[in-house]
C-alpha cells in the first residue's frame, strides 16, 4: 500500500517537474508553428501591451503578422493604455498601445508616436427621443448639467439621463476636451465602463444620451448630428466632424527591427484596408 | 549517525522557510501596496484622499464614494445572505432528512464552486433587466450588487455556522429535548446562544468576502463615480474602482487606486482580527 | 410536568411556583386552571415550532432553488446558443462573428498547471511543518496568522500586487508564470489548510510505530503521514484547480484578458477563460455576437467546475473505500 501511494508521491513530483522543464524550455524557444524555411528573414519575440481599445486590432495584426513571420512571436496584452506607455517606457514591452495621446507627465520619456487608426465618437440618444441634430452648445450645456430636460433642446418635457465613459476612458477624455471643452460631465452622469456597455445602457434607459464608437453603432440605439454635420468617415476624413481620436502605438525611441516591422505591417495598405476599414477609419484615407 | 540529524535539520529548515512564506507573502503584499501608494498620501494628501469627491481631472482623489459603495453593499448582501445561509445551517444539521441533508451540502459545495465572474454575467444579463424593468432605473446599483454578494457569501456563512452549530455538543440538545422541549424551543434557548461565537464568526468571514468580491459586483454596481441617489442608481465599490480604472490611470491617480487597495488591505486584517477576538471569547466562554 | 414547563415554555414558570405551592390544597379548580394554561402553552410552543420548521425549510429550498436557477440559465443558455466542438476548438476572433475560445480553455488549464505545480510544494511544506516539525507556539501562530491573512487579501487586490512585483519589478511581463506565481500566493493557505487536515487525520499510532522503529521525523513524514493523508490532499488540489481556473480578478493584470493562439511558453501572455468573459462585457461589442461567445464560455467555465467539484468527492470517496478495506 505504501508502495502504491510513494508511487502517487514520485508521480506529482514527476508532473512538477516536467512543468518546470517545460518551463524552462518554454521560454528559451517557443516555435509551434510549422517553419516554412522559404525566406526566414524575421524572427524573435515582440512583446505588446496597453489599451483594450486597440487590443482587438492588435490581435488581429500579430495574427496575421505571424502568419507571415512564422518564425516571430507577438504576444499582445491589454492592461490600458497608461500600463502600456509605462511598460514601453520601462521597456517591459516593445510597443505600448495607447488610445489616447500622451498625458504632460509621459512626454518626457522620450516615446515615438505611431498613429495607426482613427477613431469616431458620436453622440447617440435613445430611440424614443425626437431630436435629430443638437449644436455643439447644447451638447455641452446637456453634458454639463446646464440643460437637464429634452424640452429646452427641442424635445418633449423628459429629463435627460446622460450617459458618460468611465474615468479611465480615452474616449471620454476625448470627449470631454473637444466637446466640453475640458469641462468634468455632470456629476450624476451614468457611468458605463466599454462601447458595449454604453450602447446596452443608452438603448435600454428611457430619454437617455451617451457617445460612442462609430465602429460599434448599431440600430439599437440613434445618432444624432454634432453641429448640423452627421458622424462618418468621410465628415471625419474632410474634417468637417470634429470628435474623433487617434489610436496609437507607442515605441521607446525610434522603432527598430522586428517593431519597426510589424508598425509597418499594421500601417500597411492592406491591413488598413482590410482590417482597420472595418470598425475605424484607416490611416491610409486621411 | 550525523548523516541523519543533519538531513533532518536541514528538512526542518527547509519546511520551516516554507511555512514562512505566508507570513513573507503577506508582507510582501502589504510593502508593495504601501509603497505604490505613497504619492498618494504625499502628493494628494489623507484629507484629499478620504474626501467625497473623486475627480482627478481637478486634483481630486477622494474614495469615500467606493469606501461608502463598498460598506453598502456589504451590508446589503449580509442582510439577504445571513438569514439564507443561517436558514440552511439550521436545516443541515436539525431538520434535513438524510436525503435532503446529502442534497444540501452538495448544493453549498456547488454554489461556493461557481465562479464569481460567471454570477456577475448572470446578473448583468438576466437581473439587471429585471431591475431594469421593475423600478424604470438603469437596473445596476447597490440593489443588484447585494442581491449577487447574498449570493456569495451564503456558502461562507453556511459551511462555517454550521461547524458552529455541530460543535455544541449533543447532550446539551438531548437534555432540552428529554426536559420537553419542542425543536424550535431548543433550537432558540439551548443551540443558538451556544453556537453565537461561531455564528458571529461565520458572518465575519462572509463579510471579509463580501468586502472583497470584485468582477461578480463590477458588472452590476453602475458603475458611476458619485454616490447613489436610490438604492438602484448606479455606483462604485473600492474593488471594482480599482478594477476597472488600474489600467488607464497614471500619477497620483494610479497610486490612489493603490491607496484604495491599502484601505481594502487594512480592512481584511482588521477582520481577522475580529474573528480571533471572539473565536478567544468563545474559549473562554467554554 | 413542572421540570418540563421549566425548562420548556418560559411564560408558564410562575405557574409551576404555584403548582408547587398549591399542590397540598389539591384544589380542583386552580388545578384546571393551571393545566389550561400548561396546555396554552404547549400549544404555543407547537405552533413557534411549526413556524420556524415551515421558515427553515422555506429558506434551504430558496437557496437551492437560487443554485439551482444559476446552473440551469448559464448551461442551458451556453448549450442552446453556443456550445459546439466549432466553438470550443474554434479560434477567437477579434473583429468578425463566430469566434471560438479554445486557447482560452488551454490558458485555464495551463494557468492552474503551473499554479498547482508551485502552490503544492509551498502548502504540503508548509502543513508538514506545521503538523509533523513544530510545536504550538509562537512560530506556528504567525504562520497561522500570515495564512489567515492572505485568506481575505481581496482577490483584486492580489491582482495589483502581482501586477508590480512579478509582472513589472521580476519583469515576467504578462505572462502565466507572473498569473501563477500570483495565484500560488492566493491559493496557499487553502492547501495548506486541507494538507494540514488530511494530516491531522491519520491515526498516531501509525507515526508512533514508525518513529518507535528508529525511523526519522521526516522519514516518518514521507513514508507514512504524507501517503497517508493523500486523499484528502488530493481533494483539496483538485478544488484548488477550480477556484484558479474560476479566478478572474486576479489574473487580469497579471496574465492577460484576449489572445488568439493557444499559449506555448509559460512566459507568454495568455487568456483564462473568467479573464476573457470579462474582455467580451467590456471591449467585446466590436463583434455583434459577443453575447453569445461569453455565454458559451460562461458556461464551459461552470461545467469545468462542476466537474472539479463531483470530481474531488469521488476522488475521496474512492480512496475512503480504499482505505476502508486496508484497516
Amino acid at each position: 500500500m505504501t508502495k502504491k501511494r510513494l508511487g502517487l508521491i514520485t508521480a506529482v513530483s514527476l508532473a512538477v517537474a516536467l512543468i518546470l522543464t517545460f518551463a524552462a524550455v518554454g521560454c528559451g524557444e517557443s516555435n509551434d508553428q510549422p517553419v516554412e524555411p522559404d525566406e526566414p528573414k524575421l524572427s524573435g519575440t515582440l512583446d505588446l501591451s496597453g489599451s483594450t481599445t486597440v487590443l482587438p486590432l492588435a490581435q488581429e495584426a500579430a495574427d496575421m503578422f505571424m502568419d507571415e513571420n512564422p518564425d516571430v512571436t507577438v504576444n499582445v496584452q491589454g492592461g490600458g493604455s497608461s500600463v502600456g506607455i509605462s511598460n514601453v517606457a520601462e521597456g517591459v514591452v516593445d510597443i505600448g498601445n495607447a488610445s489616447r495621446g500622451l498625458k504632460d507627465e509621459e512626454k518626457g520619456l522620450g516615446l515615438e508616436d505611431h498613429e495607426i487608426a482613427l477613431d469616431v465618437i458620436v453622440v447617440i440618444v435613445h430611440g424614443d427621443v425626437p431630436v435629430e441634430d443638437l449644436t455643439a452648445d447644447q451638447v455641452f450645456d446637456i453634458f454639463t448639467g446646464k440643460v437637464t430636460n429634452w424640452k429646452d433642446v427641442g424635445g418633449p418635457d423628459q429629463a435627460i439621463n446622460v450617459v458618460v465613459r468611465d474615468e479611465a476612458s480615452g474616449t471620454r477624455e476625448m470627449f470631454d476636451e473637444k466637446a466640453l471643452k475640458k469641462e468634468a460631465p455632470l456629476a450624476g452622469a451614468i457611468e458605463t465602463n466599454s462601447n458595449g456597455i454604453m450602447r446596452q445602457t443608452v438603448s435600454s434607459t428611457p430619454f437617455s444620451i451617451g457617445y460612442i464608437s462609430l465602429g460599434y453603432l448599431d440600430s439599437s440605439v440613434k445618432a444624432v448630428k454634432y453641429d448640423g454635420v452627421e458622424g462618418s468617415k468621410e465628415t471625419a476624413v474632410d474634417k468637417t466632424y470634429p470628435l474623433s481620436r487617434y489610436l496609437h502605438m507607442f515605441t521607446e525611441g525610434e522603432a527598430t527591427g522586428l517593431a519597426e516591422a510589424f508598425i509597418a505591417f499594421v500601417l500597411s495598405d492592406n491591413f488598413q484596408d482590410e482590417v482597420v476599414s472595418e470598425e475605424y477609419i484607416p490611416m491610409t484615407e486621411i | 549517525m550525523q548523516g541523519v540529524i543533519d538531513r533532518e535539520w536541514i528538512v526542518k529548515k527547509t519546511l520551516f522557510t516554507l511555512a514562512m512564506i505566508t507570513v513573507l507573502g503577506i508582507v510582501l503584499l502589504i510593502f508593495f501596496v504601501a509603497r505604490e501608494s505613497i504619492p498618494a498620501f504625499t502628493e494628494a494628501g489623507p484629507v484629499n484622499l478620504f474626501s467625497a469627491t473623486w475627480n482627478p481631472g481637478n486634483g481630486q482623489y477622494g474614495m469615500l464614494v467606493f469606501l461608502t459603495g463598498t460598506l453598502a453593499t456589504t451590508a446589503g448582501g449580509l442582510l439577504l445572505g445571513t438569514p439564507l445561509a443561517i436558514g440552511s445551517a439550521l436545516f443541515l444539521t436539525q431538520m434535513a432528512p438524510r436525503r435532503a441533508r446529502s442534497i444540501m451540502t452538495r448544493g453549498v459545495e456547488l454554489l461556493a464552486g461557481v465562479p464569481s465572474i460567471v454570477l456577475g454575467w448572470l446578473g448583468f444579463t438576466i437581473m439587471v433587466p429585471w431591475i431594469r424593468s421593475a423600478t424604470g432605473s438603469t437596473g445596476t446599483g447597490i440593489l443588484a450588487a447585494s442581491i449577487i454578494l447574498a449570493i456569495m457569501v451564503i456558502p461562507t456563512i453556511t459551511t462555517i455556522s454550521k461547524d458552529a452549530l455541530e460543535a455544541v455538543p449533543e447532550s446539551h440538545l438531548q437534555a432540552a429535548y428529554a426536559m420537553g422541549a419542542t425543536r424550535w424551543q431548543t433550537i432558540r434557548r439551548v443551540l443558538l446562544p451556544a453556537a453565537k461565537p461561531g455564528l458571529l464568526v461565520a458572518v465575519i468571514l462572509g463579510m471579509g468576502r463580501a468586502i472583497g468580491e470584485t468582477m461578480a459586483v463590477a458588472l452590476v454596481i453602475g458603475p458611476a463615480s458619485v454616490f447613489p441617489k436610490s438604492l438602484t442608481s448606479p455606483t462604485h465599490t473600492l474593488t471594482t474602482k480599482i478594477l476597472i480604472e488600474m489600467g488607464e490611470s497614471t500619477g497620483v491617480q494610479r497610486s490612489s487606486l493603490f491607496a484604495m487597495g491599502l484601505v481594502l488591505l487594512l480592512l481584511s486584517m482588521l477582520l481577522i482580527l475580529l474573528v480571533r477576538l471572539v473565536s478567544r471569547q468563545k474559549e473562554t466562554m467554554r | 410536568m413542572s421540570t418540563d414547563l421549566k425548562t420548556g415554555v418560559e411564560i408558564a414558570r410562575p405557574s409551576v411556583e404555584v403548582v408547587g405551592d398549591l399542590c397540598e390544597f389539591k384544589d380542583s379548580r386552580i388545578e384546571g386552571i393551571i393545566q389550561q394554561s400548561i396546555a396554552r402553552n404547549e400549544k404555543r410552543a407547537h405552533f413557534y415550532d411549526r413556524v420556524a420548521t415551515v421558515t427553515v425549510w422555506t429558506l434551504s429550498i430558496i437557496g437551492l432553488g437560487i443554485l439551482a436557477f444559476i446552473i440551469f440559465v448559464i448551461l442551458y443558455r451556453g448549450i442552446a446558443t453556443a456550445l459546439t466542438p466549432g466553438f470550443i476548438f474554434g479560434k477567437p476572433q477579434a473583429l468578425k462573428e463566430g469566434g471560438g475560445i479554445w486557447p482560452m480553455i488551454v490558458s485555464s488549464f495551463y494557468l492552474a498547471l503551473l499554479t498547482i505545480a508551485i502552490v503544492l510544494p509551498l502548502g504540503v511544506g508548509a502543513a508538514v511543518y506545521l503538523t509533523e516539525f513544530s510545536r504550538e507556539g509562537r512560530i506556528t501562530r504567525l504562520v497561522r496568522f500570515g495564512a489567515d491573512s492572505l485568506s481575505t487579501v481581496p482577490s483584486v487586490v492580489f491582482g495589483i500586487f502581482g501586477m508590480v512585483l512579478f509582472v513589472i519589478y521580476f519583469g515576467l511581463g504578462y505572462s502565466l508564470l507572473a498569473g501563477a506565481f500570483t495565484l500560488a500566493l492566493l491559493n496557499m493557505p487553502t492547501v495548506m489548510r486541507t494538507t494540514e487536515e488530511a494530516i491531522k487525520a491519520v491515526p498516531h499510532s501509525y507515526r508512533e510505530a514508525c518513529l518507535s522503529l528508529g525511523a526519522s521525523r521526516w522519514e516518518t513524514a514521507k513514508k507514512i503521514v504524507l501517503p497517508s493523508a493523500m486523499p484528502g490532499i488530493t481533494t483539496g488540489v483538485v478544488l484548488t484547480v477550480g477556484r484558479i481556473v474560476g479566478e478572474s480578478a486576479a489574473v487580469l493584470y497579471t496574465v492577460g484578458l484576449f489572445v488568439r493562439k493557444v499559449p506555448v511558453s509559460p512566459l507568454q501572455p495568455a487568456a483564462p477563460m473568467a479573464a476573457n468573459i470579462w474582455h467580451m462585457y467590456t471591449e467585446g461589442a466590436l463583434v455583434s455576437d459577443w453575447m453569445r461567445v461569453a455565454n458559451g464560455e460562461a458556461a464551459f467555465l461552470l461545467l469545468v467546475v462542476l466537474v472539479l467539484n463531483l470530481g474531488a468527492r469521488l476522488i475521496a470517496r474512492i480512496y475512503q473505500k480504499r482505505l476502508g478495506m486496508v484497516s
